[in-house]
Order: C-alpha cells, then sequence, then structure tokens
C-alpha cells in the first residue's frame, strides 16, 4: 500500500482533477479576465485592445472608489463591533449553560440560518419610512417617525447594521466552539487564584482565542470585500451608489451597462486588492506576540490560517 | 510489476472518466444539434421541429405572459409537429442570459426591446434576422410603432405593445378633498402641498429602480420641447453633451417636485411593488406608471374601494413649453425577433408571423387588459373595459403627438445604467445639476 502511494502516477491519478479543477474553475477565468480587462468587449460581438484604458477609467471613477471605501467601513464595523460583541457573547454563553445557553446560541444563530433574500426584505420593511417598523416605534414613543433611513448620507449605516447583525450569528458560534476548547483546568486554577471574571476573559479566554480571532478577522474582512447579494438586494447600491460595493458594481457593469470588459478590469483590481489584503492580514497575525500561558513563555504564533 | 499494472489501471479510468464525462456533454450538445438539423431539413415533414422560445415574461399563468402561453399552445394545437419550449426569466436576468446565448447561439425566437439601449449592442452582434417590413403591411402596427426595431432600413424585430406613461390616481380620494387634476406643472407642485398636508402621500414614485424617474424626467423634457424632444435627445446622446438649455430646465422641474414633497419619502431607495402598495393601499393619492398598470383595475388583491376608482391622466403642460396638453409621452418597449442562426429559421419566422397575426397578441392582450397593443386594437373593443382602460384609450385617441423612447433607452446600455442611479443623486440634492449632466454626458463617450 505504502508503495502504491509513492507510486508517481497514483500520486498523478489522485491529484490531477484537482488540479484540473483549479486550472479551469480558478486559473483560467482569472487569466481570461485579465485578458478582457485589456478590451473593450460589451459581451457581444468583436472587440478591439484597448490598453490600460479601462484601468484609468477605473482610477478617476467615484463608484468604484465610494464601494471600496464602503468595503473598507464594513471591514471595521465587522472588526471592532461585530466580532468583540461575537466574543463577548460566546464567552457569557459558555458562562450561562444549561437550556438558556443552548437556547440563546440557537436564537443568535438564526438570522444565519434565514436566506439572504429574506433578510434583505425583512430591512426594508423595517426601514421603511412609511410603514416601516423603526419609524413606528418613533411614532410609538410621541416622535414624528419620518425619518427616511436610506437617505444618501445615512444609506451605508443603514446596510452596515444590517451586515453586521446578519454575520453576527457565524463569529459568535466559531467563537463559542473556540472557547468550548479551552482546557477547563485553566479556569479552575484561575478560580483558586481569586481571578474575577473580567480577568479570567482578559488573562485566559482572550489569549487563548487568538488563533481563532485571527481567522475570524481574517475571514470578516475577505466577506466584506466580497459583500454582494445583501445590499444588491436591499438596495441596489443606491440610492446614486451610496451603498455601492465592488462585487456589486461589478455585476452592474459588466451585465447592465454591456461593459464587460470594464467589468473585467474592475474583477482584477478587485482580485488584486482582496489578496494584498488576505496578505497584509497574515503578516499582522505573524508578527504579534502572544502570551502562551500553558509554558509562561512569549512566543511566536504561526499564520491565521 | 503488480503495483505498475494497478497504478496504469488507476490513471487510465480516472483519464478516462473524466474524458467520458466531458464526451458526455459534447455528446448531447451534438446529438440536439444534429437533431435540430435534421428538423431544419424537414420542416414542412411529419417529424417533429422542437423551437425553443426565450422569453422575459415568467408570470405564464396571468397577464402578458398569460397571452404569450395561450398563442404558444394554440400554433402547437394547429401544428401537431411542432414542439415550443419556452424559457422565461425576469428582465434582469433575461438580459444577462441574453448576452450570454449571443456568444454560443441563441434560443430560435427571443424577446428583445426596440430602444437603442439594448437593441444597439445586439444587432451590431448580428444575432437577429434581418425581416421584410414589406410582409407586415396587412398587420396593423401603429404608425411609427417599428422605428425602434428598424437599423439602416432593415427591421429587426416587431413591437408587442404601446406603453403610455401615466399618472394614475385615486378618484374618490381626489372628489372627498376637494382636489382638481392639474392642467399645468405649476398645479401639480401645488396640488402636491395640498395632498401633503392632508397627511396622505401626493404621489407614490419607485425611484429605487432609478428609470420611472428617467420617464419622469423624459415626460416633462417633452413638455417642454414638444417635437423637438428627440432630436434634443439624441444630439445630446450622439455629443455627449447634456448642457442643453430644455434638459436642464427639464431636470430642474424633476429637482423641484422632489423638494416640493411630491414624491414619498425615502423614495429614492423604494421599490416598483412598494411604490404601488402606496397607492393601492389608499397611502398615496398617485403613482407614476406606465399605461401597463392598467390591470390594477381588474386586480382583486386591491380593495375594491380604490381599485373601482383608479383614473389615469398625462403629465400636464409647462408654462412657456411647446408640449400640449394632448402630447403624450408614449413608446412602443418590448417585443420579439428570430435568432438569425436559428436551425429551424423557417419555422421560427411562420411562428413569428402568427403571433403577431392582428387576433393573437393584440387581441389577447386587449381581452386580458394588459394594456395597449402596438398594433390597432380598436375592433377588439366590447364597452365592458374598466373605466381607467377607457380612459387610456381616450389618451391614446386624442393624442395629437407621441414623444417616443424615453431618454434613459435613447443611449447606449452604459449610459442607460449611469442616467438610473445619477438621477436619484440629482433629485435627492446629493448632486448638482450641472454634475448630473455631465456625468450622464460622459457615459455616452
Amino acid at each position: 500500500m505504502k508503495k502504491l502511494y509513492s507510486n508517481k502516477l497514483v500520486i498523478l491519478s489522485l491529484v490531477l482533477p484537482g488540479v484540473l479543477l483549479f486550472i479551469f474553475a480558478v486559473l483560467a477565468p482569472i487569466c481570461l479576465s485579465i485578458y478582457y480587462g485589456f478590451t473593450n468587449y460589451t459581451g457581444m460581438g468583436s472587440f478591439d485592445f484597448i490598453g490600460f484604458k479601462n484601468y484609468n477609467t477605473l482610477l478617476h471613477d467615484s463608484a468604484f472608489w465610494i464601494s471600496m471605501r464602503n468595503s473598507l467601513f464594513l471591514a471595521i464595523g465587522f472588526i471592532c463591533i461585530q466580532h468583540p460583541l461575537a466574543l463577548i457573547t460566546a464567552a457569557v454563553l459558555d458562562k450561562l449553560g444549561g437550556k438558556g445557553e443552548s437556547f440563546f446560541r440557537c436564537v443568535y444563530f438564526i438570522p444565519n440560518v434565514i436566506s439572504v433574500a429574506v433578510i434583505a426584505y425583512l430591512w426594508k420593511f423595517i426601514y421603511n419610512p412609511d410603514f416601516g417598523l423603526l419609524n413606528n416605534i418613533i411614532k410609538f414613543f410621541g416622535g414624528k417617525g419620518d425619518i427616511n433611513w436610506f437617505n444618501y448620507d445615512t444609506a451605508i449605516w443603514a446596510v452596515l447594521i444590517v451586515l453586521i447583525w446578519h454575520g453576527f450569528g457565524w463569529g459568535m458560534l466559531i467563537y463559542y466552539t473556540g472557547i468550548k476548547n479551552i482546557d477547563t483546568v485553566l479556569y479552575e486554577a484561575a478560580a483558586i487564584d481569586g481571578a474575577t471574571s473580567i480577568q479570567t476573559f482578559l488573562r485566559i479566554t482572550l489569549p487563548l482565542m487568538k488563533p481563532v480571532i485571527q481567522v475570524n478577522v481574517t475571514m470578516a474582512v475577505i466577506s466584506a470585500l466580497k459583500q454582494m447579494e445583501t445590499v444588491y438586494l436591499l438596495t441596489n447600491g443606491g440610492p446614486n451608489n451610496s451603498t455601492q460595493f465592488a462585487a456589486n458594481y461589478l455585476y452592474q457593469q459588466a451585465f447592465k451597462a454591456f461593459k464587460y470588459g470594464y467589468g473585467n478590469a474592475i474583477g482584477v483590481v478587485f482580485i488584486i486588492i482582496c489578496l494584498l489584503a488576505t496578505a497584509v492580514l497574515n503578516k499582522i497575525f505573524e508578527e504579534k506576540d502572544v502570551w502562551d500561558v500553558s509554558s509562561k513563555k512569549k512566543k511566536k504564533v504561526g499564520r491565521a490560517a | 510489476m503488480k503495483i505498475k499494472k494497478l497504478a496504469a489501471t488507476l490513471l487510465a479510468t480516472m483519464v478516462t472518466s473524466m474524458f467520458t464525462g466531458c464526451g458526455n456533454d459534447g455528446g448531447s450538445s451534438g446529438k440536439s444539434s444534429s437533431s435540430n438539423s435534421d428538423t431544419s431539413s424537414n420542416v414542412s415533414g411529419d417529424e417533429t421541429v422542437t423551437l425553443r422560445l426565450f422569453s422575459n415574461l415568467p408570470d405564464r399563468k396571468t397577464g402578458q405572459g398569460l397571452v404569450e402561453q395561450m398563442i404558444i399552445d394554440e400554433y402547437m394545437e394547429e401544428n401537431k409537429n411542432v414542439k415550443i419550449e419556452v424559457e422565461a426569466l425576469d428582465e434582469e436576468a433575461y438580459k444577462t442570459k441574453f448576452k450570454a446565448y449571443s456568444m454560443e447561439g441563441m434560443p430560435d425566437v427571443v424577446s428583445i426591446w426596440g430602444q437603442p439601449a439594448f437593441l444597439d449592442e445586439v444587432v451590431a452582434a448580428g444575432v437577429l434576422e434581418g425581416l421584410n417590413s414589406a410582409d407586415y403591411a396587412d398587420y396593423k402596427f401603429v404608425e411609427g410603432s417599428l422605428d425602434g426595431y428598424t437599423y439602416d432600413g432593415t427591421l429587426y424585430g416587431l413591437p408587442r405593445n404601446t406603453d403610455v406613461q401615466c399618472i394614475f390616481y385615486n378618484q374618490k380620494m381626489f372628489k372627498d378633498n376637494n382636489w382638481e387634476v392639474p392642467t399645468t406643472y405649476d398645479e401639480l407642485i401645488d396640488l402636491a402641498g395640498e395632498i401633503k398636508s392632508a397627511g396622505i402621500i401626493p404621489m407614490a414614485m419607485d425611484g429605487g429602480d432609478g428609470w420611472p424617474m428617467a420617464v419622469y424626467l423624459s415626460d416633462v423634457l417633452y413638455k417642454i420641447a414638444g417635437s423637438d424632444y428627440s432630436t434634443i435627445v439624441s444630439n445630446a446622446v450622439k455629443n455627449g453633451d447634456f448642457s442643453d438649455k430644455n434638459i436642464k430646465k427639464a431636470t430642474e422641474l424633476l429637482k423641484e417636485a422632489a423638494d416640493a414633497g411630491l414624491f414619498q419619502n425615502g423614495y429614492d431607495s423604494q421599490d416598483y411593488a412598494t411604490a404601488m402598495n402606496l397607492f393601492t393601499n389608499g397611502q398615496a393619492a398617485m403613482f407614476y406608471m406606465g399605461s401597463w398598470e392598467s390591470s390594477m383595475a381588474l386586480n382583486e388583491d386591491i380593495p375594491e374601494e380604490i381599485r373601482s376608482n383608479i383614473r389615469a391622466f398625462t403629465m400636464p403642460t409647462v408654462d412657456g413649453g411647446k408640449g400640449a396638453a394632448t402630447d403624450i409621452a408614449a413608446w412602443n418597449g418590448g417585443g420579439y425577433a428570430v435568432y438569425s442562426g436559428s436551425k429551424v429559421k423557417d419555422e421560427a419566422i411562420k411562428f413569428f408571423n402568427y403571433m403577431y397575426q392582428p387576433d393573437k397578441l393584440s387581441k389577447y392582450g386587449w381581452e386580458n387588459g394588459v394594456g395597449m397593443s402596438a398594433q390597432d386594437q380598436s375592433e377588439y373593443m366590447t364597452g365592458d373595459e374598466t373605466e381607467l382602460m377607457k380612459q387610456i384609450v381616450d389618451i391614446v385617441n386624442n393624442s395629437t403627438n407621441i414623444s417616443g423612447t424615453p431618454i434613459n433607452d435613447c443611449g447606449p446600455s452604459a449610459f442607460k445604467t449611469s442616467i438610473e442611479s445619477e438621477i436619484q443623486g440629482v433629485s435627492n440634492g446629493s448632486s448638482s445639476i450641472d454634475d448630473f449632466l455631465k456625468a450622464i454626458g460622459d457615459s455616452c463617450k
């Protein structure tokens, strides 16, 4: 058996499907994107090579930069609001125990189980200025209740709240699983030493959760960059591109404006930005020193994923 | 040696199974194409001909989709050897897949839009079959309705509907509050103030989609520029310069309406259904939409008190404008065409012509309340039509001129996408009128 696995033909036959899948489903489309990014292809008929014109246009395209700004806002929102809350909730849930623990674990995960289309329409109705839940609550408490939540200046915040709320369950569940994997002996020892809950959280839970946090933060940043479906259904980037995100903008340009070449140029820049973001995050996490509680020594932590 | 044999067998199995996977696919498509070519050579024979229809009408049970399906069923009944397969997607998904099909071969009969924003690229790609306009002389098409489908003297499709832009209103609500149907744009703005002060939304607008506001802009521009409308718009699109004073004035009037609160709060992010619901629930006094929504008067989901009181008027005149009250914003939008590379082209054209026989699309459309056809429908009127339908027929019959294609559909798709997004910004004040005109001009270049 060992001999069989060391045979190159066998290795080739086992690796080949995966390699081919990668070549045809990932590498070839990226290469084609790069190719079409240099053309004025509309998606139909013939096309010409136009050099870097698409990229030059992209540099001056305010809608694209708004979409990048929005992705950045979302990533910050994920890292600074969603994840701290998710981590704290997971820690509290862990301490809750019993039926309450499983009940709240399910409750917090519900938004992730519901389809994105339903979520988008649900929030559309919540935000509606004429008959929405939010304005009706304001009216109930004596306010005027005529706020247009999706107005040009505030629409992006309204969208960010939905996205942060929607992704909360995933983050919480991963943190929860991470916390459950921490050896309870450490908590018992801390309790004997007279550590408070906050001290335990800061000195034991948080340091040991670093690898989980790294994975979660990387995933959050990438999902902020890739955001498409919720925004597409909620506002479709409007009003006037104020809630635009790169993937949605790419779709609009390639498939609605018949600027397939330009859409591909956006795609190429988008891939580069995603790769850069991942590389930067890995670099940041790689250089962080953490306190290894078990050995009481400082040590380097490897890559997140 | 054994291991080598086993390894070779494994590799061979893997490679074979992969090629089998690809081979099956190719085989099936090869098979279908060969069956297509068989059928094309036997169109008039007894062999089954399979026609593929690609439609933008996914609802096959009501409205226009039902009419289309009725004609298909009748055709198959009369031509037992013909089988028509329908693939229907909603408009946006349709347009996306249409593009994909254009690269690898399309279904035989397809839905199209006779407007530059859609048809320019499609005709340039050479995927539509040229038709002989003389063949359709007896089909009772309304004068000018084929213009949008004609390029360099060749006809590339036929229109299905005549769309009239209407301001639907709740007649009872107007009467109860002593509101009058406005005859000038200033009166419309004043009326908005009155309705608003009564705690009602003056006009429900689907501003989230962008295109209804672009149609509003066209409607106002037509009232300002009159018969010069098409020249002004086509010059602006051609030169990428929208600084014309008439276009600027129309944009100012749109902004004035938005500032005066004519539209509902948050109109620029609300979709078609939400806007329509505001009107059909009695929360809004007016609704800005095309005549295809005249079937609201027959829709039993709408409370009887409201649906029986829906009436319509058209954009009132603008002070100093050249457009008369009877010059209306109307156009011929959707229609059908035949794929130039169809393997069963003769049968496809035969079916296509069958659909447009005056007693088919036009008659069935009228009977099912889906609005005005692009063909003369007067002989199908029974007198039992709803008041709203009669009113729209009167609007068309009394019209002195029609605008033609709305501004957003007059340029390339990039222009359409741009204007439908930028118009939200100019109406809600987040961008200036000059910036708006410049941005839409740039998108034409």
